[in-house]
């Protein structure tokens, strides 16, 4: 599903936030990605959504070799991929049920088609009553269920996630990787950036560090 | 319930937009009732022009200048392809140079007299024969305002470059702005383009998203344009008194009979249809060819 080779990746003229990265995840699998700030956990998850491509090496998703997909390719990719961002990214004037429901809109579905899917996983993370509520009048913890909502909504193949429960307490925290590891379980591939070491212990899955750009099987 | 707009509404960029595009669409309407205007004109005068004639006869030592009219008058109503000839009288000619010489008596002054000549213009005469047949006649000149047919004819065809150019230059500022005003939307909303993107939009569904907004502000100030142009047609129609000059250019543009008032709103109305189709398409070419380029 995913296999990236001597991964390397710089901003510009700068240095090389991620070298030599090398990793391959297979359907079906549970990875977290742990490392300190500045590690490159983000960097490396913008590659695997493909808002970045890498400057060496090769990285194929899908079976698709990145650096050679053209940009009318994408789209169908990121349709297979829901992304956790770690700033949320809602847009402020939609509701929250306008915002967890885009992916479905942008994949060409009608209202009336998804309309209870939304409602359901709504009331799933706790957000039923405010569904008509703009992400401005959200707390932290609301608009990052919201925003999980809206990754996972497509039932999409692969999830990725930067700090999902980053800004939700332990209770919603241990809620949040249940939904994970059910996802998990009905075939959705994850991998999950966090500093969450309680959340990493519970889960007992495999863990990726990486560290000053270069990533580690532990 | 029906699903938020992805891109919001209130976009300041396609307000100015709106302004722009409205005094665009406001300019076309007066270059294009201008162009209606001249070629009107110029078809009245040119058709009025081709079908009359004017045969001077001048007085010439030893000749009597009646009995030369005389026989100019009966060569010339003879002479195939004419309707009509009349010979003016002595105090015509003396009134049409009076804006010259004044209204004093020209008695004693060799006024020539002249002959109004009407030619049939489904069956024109042959002016080079009947020149040859009125050489016959002493001091006599055939006028066949020619001369003023290709002036007038010059000066029209001026004007209507001139119009067109001017509705050139109008949407090729147009369609620049469009560019500029897609741009602004598109940078203004960029956080939501890269969104889309992200989660899987291809560019012409984002591109949907925010071109029907340049249809609305196309069609709008398409309208709104058309609307005060008709309205200064309107003010100047009503502004000048009777007769001929621009009060009653403006008059006949908007009040002629139906079949030709018809064709005067078909071409001003045609200036939403152009704003509107200018909004959209620079607007989603532009829409693409940025969208492409954004990662």
């Amino acid at each position: 599903m995913l296999r990236l080779e001597n991964v390397g990746l710089r901003y510009g003229d700068g240095p090389e936030i991620l070298r030599d990265v090398t990793f391959s995840v297979h359907p079906g699998d549970f990875y977290f990605l742990t490392g300190p700030s500045g590690a490159g956990k983000s960097s490396l998850l913008k590659l695997l959504f493909l808002a970045l491509r890498p400057t060496r090496g090769s990285l194929h998703i899908f079976g698709e070799n990145v650096g050679t997909l053209s940009h009318h390719s994408l789209p169908p990719i990121r349709r297979r991929i829901g992304v956790v961002f770690q700033e949320f990214r809602l847009l402020d004037h939609l509701s929250t049920y306008d915002n967890v429901a885009l992916p479905l809109r942008v994949a060409g579905k009608a209202e009336h088609a998804y309309r209870r899917d939304v409602m359901d996983l709504l009331d799933w993370v706790g957000l039923a009553h405010k569904s008509s509520a703009l992400p401005p009048v959200l707390s932290g913890g609301e608009k990052q269920r919201a925003a999980i909502a809206r990754a996972v909504i497509a039932k999409p193949q692969l999830l990725l996630a930067d700090e999902p429960t980053g800004n939700v307490d332990p209770t919603l925290a241990k809620r949040l990787l249940h939904l994970f590891l059910e996802l998990n379980r009905l075939g959705t591939t994850m991998l999950i950036a966090t500093h969450d070491k309680g959340l990493v212990r519970q889960a007992e899955r495999p863990v990726l560090h990486l560290e000053e750009g270069i990533l580690s099987l532990q | 319930m029906k699903p938020g707009a992805i891109i919001p509404s209130n976009v300041a960029s396609l307000r100015s937009l709106t302004v722009t595009m409205t005094v665009m669409s406001y300019l076309a309407c007066l270059a294009i009732g201008a162009l209606i205007l001249v070629d009107r004109a110029v078809t009245n005068w040119t058709s009025g022009l081709s079908r009359e004639m004017t045969i001077q006869v001048t007085h010439v030592r030893g000749a009597d200048i009646e009995e030369e009219l005389r026989r100019a008058q009966e060569i010339v109503s003879a002479f195939p392809g004419i309707l009509e000839a009349e010979a003016l009288d002595a105090d015509a000619g003396a009134r049409l140079l009076e804006p010259w010489l004044g209204s004093r008596s020209l008695e004693g002054l060799p006024v020539p007299r002249l002959i109004r000549v009407v030619s049939d213009p489904a069956n024109p005469p042959d002016v080079e024969a009947l020149e040859k047949e009125l050489s016959a006649v002493k001091g006599v000149h055939l006028d066949t305002h020619r001369k003023w047919e290709a002036e007038l004819t010059r000066m029209a065809r001026a004007l209507s470059v001139l119009s067109y150019a001017i509705l050139f230059l109008i949407s090729v500022s147009a369609i620049a702005i469009v560019i500029f005003a897609t741009r602004a939307v598109l940078q203004a909303n960029r956080h939501i383009v890269d969104l889309l993107h992200l989660v899987g939009a291809r560019d012409s569904y984002i591109a949907r998203q925010i071109d029907g907004r340049f249809l609305r502000t196309g069609l709008l100030s398409g309208f709104i344009g058309v609307g005060l142009g008709l309205f200064t047609f309107l003010l100047l129609g009503l502004s000048g008194t009777s007769g001929s000059g621009l009060a009653a250019a403006s008059r006949s543009l908007l009040f002629s009979a139906p079949e030709v008032a018809l064709w005067s709103y078909a071409f001003l109305f045609a200036v939403p249809l152009a704003a509107t189709l200018i909004c959209l398409i620079t607007a989603r070419v532009t829409l693409m060819r940025r969208l492409g380029v954004i990662t």
